[in-house]
């Protein structure tokens, strides 16, 4: 017997990740925080030891709701002042 | 396709599990005859893209949500409720992304208006949440499979519910128009059609019996009562609806005194309220309207942040209860047209 399979096909991809910096001495760092609890205490601690270990700079943080998209006035920030963005975090 | 030895229903599902598909109960086999059948002769592409469903992009066509209608065991008649459902999960406002991605056990209510749910056999009247009709039953398990199979949202890697729930089975209720005072759902937020869908993303619903009164105040207050707690998400979040899904006598008793929709709504949203300060002390992060937040925190403070987000429909059969049924939170409901054939009857 031939049945169907459920899924179907997929739609264009969602856009991607960018490729991360090989290098990040002198780059800047953006964070993107979620606002679940502890997330900005979490990012703003990973950021701050990454820049320590590379050389590069903290140099914008933003927040969002996590169960919405980030807006786009922040996305467009993030993409002219940082190189790198922290972000995602669950309960 | 996929192949199989024989037409054993065990089988099916056993090949399904292997590709993380099913809902975990027993599938219909979606053959090419009974899919075909299921699309019938409406004239309407099969392949036409009614959504692009996230989190996996995938593209419901109407193919795709006849395969999934078969599996669930629909009658060919539900289908234009499902793609009308299917319409309504895709709007922006219903925020399908955050309801799939969300630890909370939220699931889509999928509420039928109108003329398709009598001739479809929705059962609106006595038990109507379930168990024991199939129309209730399977395009409510079908919308899920939909969710599970096209959308993606696959406990894990794309549904990551901490509990995940009973409602996530299938979830679908028919408006008891023939019992409401109040006419349509639909029609009250303009949706005119001979049939609709209301698609509405919150828990599985929450009991408010009443036995005692005839006075619409004593009977709203217990429904309050269910709506007033800090481990709704609607607590900390304004924007979120209340569904209060009215039985008939609940109903009758407020129209017999002359409540409109709107006064139920009214005194709901007027009863519903706990101290500014105990919901300040529950949560650390609320995503109330502005005007709340100078509310002080000895003053009452209502559950939802608009009278217009409490609706009130009524469902079921003899019999004094009511449920709540408490939204996710960052979602909004949405109630589009059925797009059906037309009836050959005069």
């Amino acid at each position: 017997m031939k049945v169907y399979t459920p899924a179907g096909q997929t739609g264009p991809e969602p856009i991607g990740l960018a490729p991360s910096p090989p290098v990040l001495a002198g780059k800047r760092i953006g964070i993107l925080d979620n606002t679940k609890p502890n997330a900005g205490v979490l990012l703003g601690r990973l950021a701050e030891r990454l820049a320590d270990r590379t050389g590069a700079t903290v140099s914008l943080i933003e927040t969002k709701n996590a169960a919405l998209a980030a807006p786009d006035d922040v996305l467009e920030r993030l993409s002219k002042e940082v190189e790198l963005v922290l972000t995602g975090s669950a309960d | 396709m996929l192949e199989l030895d024989g037409d054993d229903p065990i089988e099916l599902i056993t090949a399904y599990a292997t590709h993380g598909w099913g809902d975990g109960l027993p599938l219909v086999a979606p053959t090419d005859e009974r899919v075909t059948a299921m699309l019938g002769a409406d004239g309407k592409d099969p392949a036409e893209v009614i959504a692009v469903l996230p989190p996996r992009s995938g593209l419901a066509t109407r193919r795709m949500i006849a395969v999934n209608a078969v599996l669930a065991g629909c009658d060919p008649v539900q289908l234009p409720v499902l793609v009308a459902a299917v319409q309504a999960l895709a709007h922006p406002d219903l925020n399908l992304r955050g309801v799939n991605a969300t630890t909370h056990p939220v699931a889509p209510l999928l509420i039928v208006h109108g003329e398709i749910a009598e001739r479809a056999g929705f059962n609106s009247g006595l038990g109507a949440f379930g168990p024991g009709n199939r129309a209730n039953a399977t395009t409510g398990r079908a919308l899920r499979l939909i969710l599970l199979h096209i959308a993606g949202a696959t406990p894990g890697p794309g549904d990551v519910s901490t509990q995940g729930g009973p409602a996530k089975y299938s979830f679908c209720v028919a408006e008891n128009l023939a019992e409401s005072p109040w006419g349509s759902y639909a029609a009250s937020v303009g949706v005119t059609s001979a049939s609709a869908v209301t698609v509405h993303c919150g828990e599985a619903p929450h009991n408010a019996h009443d036995m005692e009164s005839a006075e619409p105040a004593a009977i709203l207050n217990k429904i309050a009562s269910a709506m007033t707690s800090t481990g709704q998400n609607n607590a900390p979040i304004s924007q979120g609806e209340y569904f209060v899904a009215l039985c008939p006598e609940h109903a009758a008793a407020c129209a017999g005194a002359g409540w409109t929709r709107d006064d139920v709504a009214s005194f709901l949203f007027q009863r519903a309220r706990m101290p500014a300060g105990e919901l300040r002390r529950a949560f650390d992060l609320r995503a109330w309207e502005p005007w709340q937040r100078d509310i002080g925190d000895d003053e009452l403070m209502a559950m939802t942040g608009h009278p217009d987000n409490i609706k009130v429909f009524v469902v079921g059969g003899p019999g004094k209860h009511s449920s709540v049924i408490p939204s996710w939170g960052m979602t909004k409901s949405v109630t589009v047209a059925v797009d059906e054939p037309r009836s050959t009857e005069s």
